[in-house]
């Protein structure tokens, strides 16, 4: 079974690094990552502040926007150029093949997330600021932020067309971004409001679990400048992330074992 | 009595359209076995349900009624799947790869340790001849190649039984008399060989047994021997005639004459006298050079039973 899966994510991982647009992303951000030490320069605050910001940025934003990219179009071309046929004829069980896509676009995410830290941490390193553990732990909950987008893109992939995907996907990922703020819009609502919002949100994958910096937890104003969440709060946020993936490749390949290729 | 490489009872699949939901019919009731050891020829026109039938077979599509079994194992079987090789109509790989990272893939889907995989991989690629390109992406690869390399990836897991679904589409004539070859040699080795095709000579020449499909029914099935030679269809005569000279009342009766300089065909009915035939001819001052008993040809049979579909109460309702 793991040599199957394997096998799966590692010709993944071969096809996303074929997408040219990958490339253009790396560039982006590696080089906003740069542009930080001459806008760190002219900021009134210290430039290692504008460094985390862009650089955490950089990661949670343009990961998770490769992760829809990839996760909306890597099983779809599968299925629309038939390649699929000369792979699930072969001894494989439909979710394992939804696994081994998931995993292969995991690694790529995860080499992309890699290079996008190398060049905030680089970045820091330059203006002579030591690596905290606050960057460290912002950096693994935006990771799991990223595999959480790249779990939704694959599940509406698996019955969707790339477009509609794509923007289901977005939806979400927005969405799971500003959950606190949706809540305390419809604070002074009616209950009816107030308890179709609760539903909603517990259908929807709480992203803002992974980007807490600059906002409370707990009563408790966290900041990756300053004092930051506790590792306990990584495992605990990142269980719930883990839970989120498990649930949506799940359904995900319950959709795939009910399809046709014809 | 060993166990069927297929076997396939009244196997339906039906289609509903996304927003009429209307009702297709792909296969209204297929049944047929394929004997181990035997090459199957699998014969209809295009949408007559045979790739429906093969992709229904590997597990791509879910029947809607009846049943069927790959070696035993009722389907969809991962355990059958492991001992089957399998070819898709106009194949489609991952272009990025080359045929040695193609086989690997399949070697390792298949769970075929590192080591064989490797040598079988070798072997494979120089025996469809693709050695010269092992280093070039399935992407620069002409559609006879693609098919190559997806007859190559189907032997991968050394199969008990091999489904080719249309394996000489795209091919050269070359090309086309090496898979033939590939097919009797995996014969010989054992193997059991299912494939779809619309190349009727191909059939004649190397399968065991033959089974026709249209309009999603089997309209014959059984050897292309049982099939075609249950009855003679005519008598073809052939005379050499002056080019200059009227045949006169020599053609009367004939069901077809065809005219080659001075070489005259007669088709004769199957009941004709061909003795008197022979003796007016020679009275007409011709000389004969054959005379051929015509049985009806794979293709004779093929026309008739696609005609007969086309016309069945069914065909009709599908119509309408």
């Amino acid at each position: 079974m793991i040599g199957r899966i394997w096998a799966i994510a590692l010709n993944t991982f071969r096809e996303a690094v074929r997408i040219r647009v990958l490339y253009g992303i790396i560039v982006l951000v590696v080089g906003a990552n740069l542009l930080t030490i001459v806008l760190g320069q002219m900021a009134a605050t210290d430039g290692a502040r504008v460094t985390r910001d862009v650089g955490l940025a950089g990661i949670s934003l343009f990961g998770s926007l490769t992760a829809i990219l990839l996760g909306v179009f890597l099983l779809y071309t599968e299925v629309q150029r038939r390649t699929i046929h000369s792979i699930i004829s072969k001894p494989i069980e439909r979710w394992e093949f939804v696994v081994g896509k998931y995993a292969g676009m995991a690694l790529v995410l995860s080499v992309l997330v890699g290079v996008f830290t190398v060049a905030m941490l680089g970045m820091l390193l330059l203006q002579g600021v030591g690596i905290s553990e606050a960057i460290l732990k912002a950096v693994v909950l935006s990771w799991f932020e990223v595999m959480i987008v790249a779990a939704i893109a694959i599940f509406f992939s698996s019955f969707s067309t790339p477009f509609l995907s794509g923007i289901f996907a977005l939806a979400l990922w927005v969405i799971g971004r500003v959950t606190p703020d949706i809540e305390a819009a419809t604070r002074a609502s009616s209950p009816v409001i107030q308890w179709t919002t609760k539903i909603t949100l517990y259908i929807i994958p709480d992203l803002h679990l992974f980007s807490v910096s600059g906002s409370s937890v707990d009563g408790v104003s966290v900041s990756v400048h300053g004092d930051f969440v506790s590792w306990g709060y990584v495992g605990l946020s990142a269980l719930h992330g883990l839970g989120w993936i498990a649930g949506l490749l799940a359904l995900a390949a319950v959709l795939f074992h009910r399809r046709d290729f014809a | 009595m060993s166990v069927p490489a297929i076997e396939v009872r009244d196997l339906r699949k039906t289609y509903r359209t996304p927003f009429a939901r209307k009702k297709v019919e792909a296969l209204r009731g297929v049944t047929f076995t394929v004997e181990t050891g035997h090459i199957f020829g699998f014969v209809g026109p295009n949408g007559a349900g045979k790739t429906t039938t093969i992709r229904t077979l590997m597990g791509l599509i879910k029947p809607s009624g009846g049943a069927a079994s790959l070696l035993g194992h009722p389907i969809p079987s991962r355990a059958a799947r492991a001992k089957v090789g399998f070819l898709p109509e106009a194949p489609y790989f991952y272009d990025y790869l080359t045929v040695p990272e193609l086989l690997d893939l399949a070697g390792r889907l298949f769970g075929v340790p590192r080591a064989v995989r490797l040598k079988r991989a070798d072997a494979l690629i120089e025996r469809v001849g693709l050695g010269r390109a092992r280093n070039q992406s399935l992407k620069k690869f002409s559609k006879g190649m693609l098919q190559r390399a997806g007859l190559a990836q189907a032997l991968m897991n050394d199969p008990e039984l091999v489904v080719l679904d249309e394996p000489m589409s795209g091919l050269d004539p070359i090309g086309r008399k090496e898979v033939r070859d590939l097919i009797l040699e995996l014969r010989d080795q054992g193997k059991t060989v299912f494939f779809s095709t619309h190349i009727l000579s191909d059939v004649e020449a190397i399968t065991d047994r033959v089974a026709i499909i249209a309009r999603g029914q089997l309209q014959a099935h059984g050897t292309p021997a049982e099939l075609v030679a249950k009855t003679i269809q005519g008598v073809e005569l052939m005379v050499r005639l002056a080019a200059d000279v009227d045949p006169g009342e020599l053609v009367t009766g004939a069901d077809k004459v065809r005219r080659i300089g001075d070489e005259l065909s007669l088709m004769l009915p199957a009941s004709a006298d061909v003795d008197a035939w022979l003796q007016r001819a020679h009275a007409a001052g011709a000389k004969v050079i054959s005379v051929s008993p015509r049985h009806e040809t794979l293709e004779d049979l093929f026309m008739r039973e696609i005609a007969s579909a086309d016309s069945s109460p069914a065909a009709m309702e599908g119509r309408t």
